[in-house]
């Protein structure tokens, strides 16, 4: 611990008082019912800041002994972090349960196209920082499946609760920026670590306050109670409906289709 | 940087983008039902205007003008004329959206949903979009191929009535289920 910066210290610490202001909120509001993964995942990242500290404190932050363990845990909170994120997802979908196995599907296809890519494009770095190259190969998948799942959102016009939003808004903000540095840092800084380290904390660590924040802003309420909605159309009616629709659309482009390929006419 | 690191980077990046443009969407949202009120309002489709635009356009009222009047005046009128059409065009495109809108609240409402079904719909719905903005150019610049225009509106029309028809029938068959429901009911109740 004493070999990291003054500024490190101090942005670790107002990182974990973010976290704990985060979880007070969210049993003070009572909504830790409501969402208990993510409440677990607050609590975990807490746990997690201790258990670092308490590694640094024997071995100091540059042992191998400190930053495997280090990595484990974070491992760890990462697959809290998928888990709460799912969570989230689940209550703001499942209502719509047709949109909801549409989503499903998104993620699978949208993940595995991501983990191909990222294996792909990092197999020449994989021998000198592959905890590197795990963690962002896990925030590049996670990011593209959870902005897919907000697209089809979108797309369907479906109202997801402001503070929901924020917090998937704030999964997927710090996935982007921790893939960036990630990316940026190791390019430029790779082969002076002891540069690296400090500036690759510190930057992780500004990003997370900000994401502290957004969520602390987003929980200040309780959440709104969501009335599961069951859909109110019969399968057969989307089966027999959606193709009609689709034929008529098709026509309809056909025909914009002559309309362009016509050769144009001054008036 | 490596070529790799740089993809990985903008992807990163596209992401963010992304993300910014979906969170910061300011459009309200409603409950999917509330989009099935247009139903009502669509009973007098643009496309119905498609005989006064033609007539609107028709070359020989230009000529004529030309002819009586004189040439500023058939080029003024021509403006004018050509704003009217733009702004049918656009007309046209809302009729579109409605009925594409309500193509998804169907889909939101349905229990189970045909991936290929939605890609199909997806993919219809942006080249129509290409397509209209390509056509309005065309308009924009002079050219007005009015002939198809109207097979254009032909189709948005007809797929407004078949669409109303639909949703009229499955009005009718919720009501009958509702009934029919709490006849079960009333029955189950005398019963007990």
């Amino acid at each position: 611990m004493s070999s990291l910066p003054l500024y490190v210290k101090c942005l670790w610490a107002c990182s974990v008082l973010a976290q704990l202001f985060l979880l007070i909120f969210l049993f003070v509001k009572g909504n830790f019912r409501k969402i208990p993964y993510f409440t677990a995942y607050v609590a975990l990242n807490i746990c997690q800041a201790g258990f670092v500290l308490f590694l640094y404190s024997p071995w100091g932050p540059e042992s191998h002994t400190t930053l495997a363990l280090a990595w484990a845990s974070e491992s760890l909170t990462l697959f809290a972090q998928a888990l709460a994120t799912f969570d989230i997802l689940g209550v703001t979908l499942r209502p719509y349960q047709g949109i909801w196995g549409l989503g499903w599907r998104a993620l699978t296809v949208v993940s595995g196209i991501v983990v191909i890519l990222v294996t792909l494009a990092t197999r020449n770095h994989w021998a000198y920082a592959q905890w590197f190259e795990l963690n962002r190969g896990y925030h590049l998948t996670f990011a593209s499946a959870v902005i897919a799942c907000l697209l089809l959102v979108r797309y369907y016009s479906i109202p997801v609760p402001t503070a929901y939003k924020m917090i998937l808004g704030g999964f997927c903000f710090y996935s982007c920026t921790e893939i960036l540095i990630n990316t940026i840092l190791q390019a430029f800084l790779h082969k002076s670590f002891e540069v690296y380290q400090p500036i690759w904390q510190a930057s992780r660590m500004i990003a997370f306050i900000v994401v502290q924040v957004i969520w602390t802003v987003a929980l200040r309420k309780p959440l709104p109670v969501e009335k599961a909605q069951a859909a109110s159309l019969t399968d057969s009616t989307y089966q027999q409906l959606s193709p009609e629709i689709n034929e008529q659309l098709r026509q309809l482009n056909e025909k914009l289709l002559q309309l362009w390929k016509l050769e144009a006419r001054p008036q | 940087m490596s070529p790799a690191l740089l993809l990985l980077a903008g992807f990163a990046v596209v992401l963010l983008i992304l993300l910014a443009w979906i969170l910061l969407d300011t459009r309200k949202f409603t409950k999917p039902e509330a989009h099935l009120d247009f139903t009502e309002e669509s009973d007098r489709s643009h496309a119905t205007y498609l005989r006064q635009v033609r007539q609107a356009m028709a070359v020989e009222d230009f000529e004529f003008l030309a002819a009586r009047g004189s040439r500023e005046l058939s080029q003024r009128t021509r403006k004018e004329r050509r704003r009217i059409v733009l702004a049918y065009l656009y007309c046209l495109r809302n009729d579109f959206l409605k009925l594409w809108r309500l193509a998804r609240v169907i889909s939101t409402m349905s229990p189970k949903v045909g991936v290929a079904q939605e890609f199909a719909r997806l993919r219809l719905g942006l080249f129509f979009f290409l397509r209209y903005e390509l056509i309005r150019i065309k308009f924009l610049f002079g050219f007005a191929p009015l002939p198809e225009l109207g097979s254009l509106s032909e189709v948005v029309s007809r797929l407004g009535v078949r669409l109303e028809t639909a949703m009229r029938e499955l009005g009718e068959r919720a009501a009958l289920a509702a009934k029919l429901a709490s006849t079960l009911d009333g029955r189950r109740l005398d019963s007990r």
